[in-house]
């Protein structure tokens, strides 16, 4: 066996990039948010508002750092908006795409499984900004005029469901269109595991006297449940990221908690395209350095989400 | 809807005629209904958001669109050249780069450094777009001083999709069976001539479509290119530095803000094209997949 | 088997990479035919109608000058101007103190005056101009008046039949260049607005049950337009469409005690008042302007400017002349439609010799 060492060599050095890329990432992202780590403290994670301070007022040194005077910055709502919108995005996504998984793969003849499928996952391929577009044109006026009303009625005792409903912009209407963008994903990820549940465990189930879709409940879906959470778990870390479809019907709240499902929210990643124009007006800088700690911390809860992910997927594969 | 299945020899062999398995037979007719249904509910969104697009955008398609360009709201030709610059920039670089990564990753996967790369090449897979594109900003951008340029939003781009090119070439060559490539070795081939010679020409189509789909995905980003690539109303003038380019995606952002319904239109107009080259390009990658795998 | 493979892997290859290079070569050669003089502007999404009712006049005479603008908000505008980017930078403010101590050369030229509408929508009183005032305005967004009949409001409209209805503030949640103006009208026309929450292009809004965050002045438009009973503050570019969709427009409260709106007499009355005040680099604010009929919330619409351009200097120069004269840019051919007001003749002097120190 002859084996070219300097051909090996260079595939690695070529593969290398890809390692060199996450670690410039992480240097740029430390380097420029390091001013704005020093000047907020861990204050920064918990407190909400997003003060740049008296522009045209003289810079005052605070923590080390120049700053306008007043300026005063806390994520805890860009938190609380990234992690509740993704969540319920999750929460509406996984039922129906576990279903539609199985339908599927369980109840569409072989020869239309090609096209029933390709209904689905061509969503997936939409981009973004259309998801934003339509969205704002089509979504945000139908939540406010059928969905919200119809909601506040229903569900009008439940805390958080409680009214007012605001103008359609806001936390459930950004959950739906993010469920919208995951749903695919699972969609086909859960259907190439269920398609891969071998025919005699099927068989057993049937042989048993159980329904078709009594199989399909109690020993098929079971069976699979690694890859439906690892699944859920790496949609997760999509809707977690995802920016310019959120930045069009969030709303894009600042400085406040969301009082109940219809309130107006900001993510993180939609909060960086909002407010990096109004943070190159501060003269000290420290609003973007500020910005570009909220892209190291999203940075790091993604890795989070999909290093999980990841994990169970792995496991599921065994 | 039935639940008597279509493959032969799993038909359930005991059916006793009890009310309590009619019931079961019911609550089994409403399952399979409501699973009929979610799967109704997501195709109807994709037919709602392509004749959304088509609706509002394909009808005020006109000669203009391609040729003139977004001054004064004619046209799109300089979004289009930009979206189509800025994707095969990002190709040019990504596509050598994530190939050759997924000959490392595959060939290679008894070394302990392919299966930390593969693994970090899911986590550069999972970083938020807009996490790039600050990233391209302070880097690029800013240190680097390159300005809004083509070349800042290349680069940010490539480095969203090297990845993603990576994986599904790694993907392709672990499918080609190892005996090809243990002939090969027993021939006395080294290997750069049983990788290039041997496994990567059996495999050309599936590596391709990866590529493929990285394209659909760099045409339809926004948010990487939004503080690296800028925004320009005229036509590339052929600098990689310091000078912005427009592209497709900012139009539908930022032209449905404006005042006038003429922005608005072109805004429309940008998304029935993103939305149809985004779904042919899909198409047509799902459709050169099947036929290669066909015969197997 | 093995040439087999390589043929056929090779033509596949290579005729991508001919189409690629085919494709690049194509659209570099449409760019590189474009051999003239660019002025780049970037900024302010108030400014941007402007630039596009200019330039295709302003190209028409000057056909070697090609001039990009492009809407990306003021704080780009001015980020990128002093960056050396571009070589305007749109924006709705000027730069504050901090800033030009950084950068001494930046110059902030004056191009329009622009103003800010209040609106509302009351059903059956949109037509009625109703009368508003700073502090009435900064209680409303602070949350402490709730409701249309108030007693401050009906203090103000007496005989306007005022409905017991909750009001719902509207204000934009992106950073925005409507939002610095519209807070400084609340802040210096009522300093407990000014000591609590200040003035700036993103404002911590107080929390006030039923508020609305809308994106961009489409977003502001149509959240009024879904919401009885809101108020929200629009730049005047949207006028046209706030018309034409039967919502209210105040009257607000100046200085002088006046209730005006922004019409072709009280914004330019309100300018005049300012010129006096206004400094050689023309770094003032326009706002609560004094005069028995001058309109409370009018700014100047900049661009920023470096004053070292090099070979760029003489027709940028060109342009900004003709921007500011009102035989080219100031016509009302180009301010009406976007309901701009052209620099009073003594702003205007003043522009002109900022105008010149570009070399």
């Amino acid at each position: 066996m002859k084996r070219n060492t300097w051909f090996r060599w260079g595939v690695t050095a070529c593969a290398s990039i890809i390692p060199l890329v996450l670690l410039a990432i992480v240097i740029f992202l430390l380097i420029d948010s390091w001013p704005a780590m020093r000047f907020n403290g861990w204050h920064f994670l918990v407190s909400n508002q997003w003060n740049l301070g008296n522009e045209y007022g003289d810079l005052v040194t605070v923590n080390g750092q120049q700053v306008p005077p007043g300026a005063d910055y806390g994520i805890g709502f860009l938190i609380v908006g990234t992690l509740s919108s993704a969540f319920i995005a999750l929460l509406l996504a996984l039922p129906v795409s576990v279903a539609a998984s199985a339908f599927l793969a369980e109840m569409v003849p072989k020869r239309l499984q090609n096209t029933a499928s390709l209904m689905v996952e061509l969503l997936a391929g939409v981009p973004s900004v259309v998801f934003g577009l339509w969205g704002l044109i089509v979504l945000v006026p139908f939540m406010n005029h059928y969905i919200y009303p119809g909601l506040t009625h229903v569900l009008g005792d439940i805390p958080f469901f409680q009214p007012p409903t605001g103008a359609g912009y806001g936390l459930l209407t950004s959950s739906v269109v993010l469920a919208v963008m995951i749903a695919p994903l699972i969609t086909s990820t859960v259907r190439g595991a269920i398609e891969n549940v071998p025919m005699v465990q099927r068989e057993a189930g049937l042989a048993l006297g159980a329904t078709r879709f009594e199989v399909l409940v109690k020993t098929v879906i079971p069976g699979v449940r690694r890859v439906i959470i690892g699944a859920g778990i790496l949609a997760l870390g999509r809707a977690l990221g995802e920016t310019m479809a959120v930045l069009m019907v969030s709303g894009n709240a600042l400085g406040y908690l969301p009082h109940n499902i219809y309130s107006p929210i900001s993510t993180m990643a939609s909060f960086i395209v909002s407010q990096l124009d109004s943070a190159l007006q501060d003269a000290s800088g420290m609003a973007e350095h500020a910005l570009a700690e909220i892209a190291l911390i999203l940075f790091a809860i993604t890795l989070i989400v999909n290093v999980a992910a990841r994990g169970l997927l792995w496991l599921a594969r065994d | 809807m039935s639940y008597v299945s279509s493959e032969p020899g799993i038909t359930p062999v005991f059916r006793p005629n009890s009310a309590a398995y009619r019931w079961r037979l019911l609550a089994s007719t409403i399952g399979w209904s409501l699973m009929a249904l979610m799967f109704g509910l997501l195709a109807m969104t994709l037919v709602a958001i392509i004749a959304f697009v088509i609706i509002r955008g394909g009808a005020n398609i006109s000669w203009a669109t391609f040729t003139q360009t977004t001054q004064s709201y004619h046209g799109l030709i300089n979004a289009i050249e930009g979206s189509v610059l800025v994707t095969f920039g990002a190709l040019l670089i990504a596509a050598p780069v994530g190939i050759v990564t997924g000959i490392f990753l595959s060939e290679y996967q008894y070394l302990k450094t392919a299966r930390l790369f593969s693994f970090l090449c899911d986590v550069l897979i999972g970083v938020p777009s807009i996490v790039l594109g600050m990233f391209g900003y302070i880097a690029m951008v800013n240190y680097l001083g390159w300005q809004f340029s083509l070349l800042a939003g290349c680069i940010t781009l490539a480095a969203m999709i090297v990845p993603y090119i990576a994986r599904t070439s790694e993907m392709a060559l672990l499918q080609v069976p190892g005996n090809i490539r243990e002939a090969a070795y027993a021939l006395g081939a080294g290997d750069r001539t049983v990788i290039f010679r041997v496994v990567l020409v059996s495999c050309v189509p599936q590596i391709l479509n990866g590529v493929l789909y990285a394209a659909a995905i760099s045409m339809g980003e926004t948010a990487p290119l939004i503080y690296t690539a800028g925004w320009s109303n005229y036509s590339w003038n052929g600098h990689f530095f310091h000078e912005p380019v427009g592209y497709l995606t900012y139009v539908i952002w930022s032209f449905i803000s404006e005042p006038s319904a003429a922005a608005h239109q072109l805004a429309y107009v940008a998304a029935f094209l993103t939305t149809l080259i985004a779904l042919l390009i899909n198409l047509f990658a799902r459709s050169t997949l099947r036929r290669k795998n066909a015969p197997h | 088997m093995k040439g087999m493979f390589k043929a056929k892997g090779l033509r596949t290859g290579s005729l991508v990479i001919k189409g690629v290079l085919a494709a690049t070569l194509a659209t570099a050669s449409i760019g590189a035919a474009n051999a003239t003089t660019t002025i780049q502007e970037t900024g302010s999404s108030l400014l941007y109608p402007l630039f596009n009712l200019w330039v295709p006049a302003y190209s028409k005479a000057h056909p070697d000058v090609q001039i990009n603008a492009a809407s990306t908000g003021s704080g780009t505008g001015i980020a990128q101007s002093i960056a050396g980017n571009v070589q305007l930078g749109g924006s709705d403010a000027y730069l504050s103190g901090a800033m030009m101590k950084k950068h001494p050369h930046m110059l902030n030229i004056p191009v329009a005056i622009s103003s800010q509408m209040v609106n509302y929508n009351l059903p059956g009183l949109n037509g009625k101009h109703i009368k508003l005032s700073g502090p009435v305005l900064s209680r409303i967004y602070e949350g402490t008046a709730t409701y249309w009949d108030d007693s401050a409001i009906k203090r103000m409209n007496p005989g306007v039949d005022l409905p017991h209805h909750r009001i719902v503030p509207v204000h934009r949640s992106d950073g925005s260049g409507d939002t610095f103006l519209f807070t400084q009208y609340l802040s210096f026309s009522h300093p407990y607005w000014h000591k609590k929450y200040g003035y700036g292009t993103t404002v911590n809004w107080p929390a006030v049950q039923g508020e609305i965050g809308a994106t961009g002045n489409p977003g502001m438009v149509q959240a009024l337009k879904d919401n009885p009973y809101s108020v929200a503050y629009i730049g005047i570019s949207y006028k046209g469409q706030i018309d034409k969709d039967g919502l209210g427009e105040a009257k607000l409260k100046n200085r002088s005690g006046n209730f005006v709106l922004p019409t072709v007499e009280t914004v330019p009355a309100a300018a005049a008042a300012m010129v006096p005040k206004t400094p050689k680099d023309e770094r003032v604010s326009l706002i609560f302007a004094p005069g028995h009929n001058a309109y409370p919330i009018i700014n100047y619409e900049y661009t920023i400017v470096s004053a070292d351009q090099g070979d760029m200097a003489a027709p940028l120069k060109q342009f900004l002349n003709w921007a500011v004269s009102t035989k080219g840019g100031n016509a009302s051919e180009f301010l009406k439609p976007v309901n701009f007001m052209p620099l009073p003749q003594k702003a205007a002097e003043l522009t002109r010799a900022q105008i010149a120190k570009i070399h």
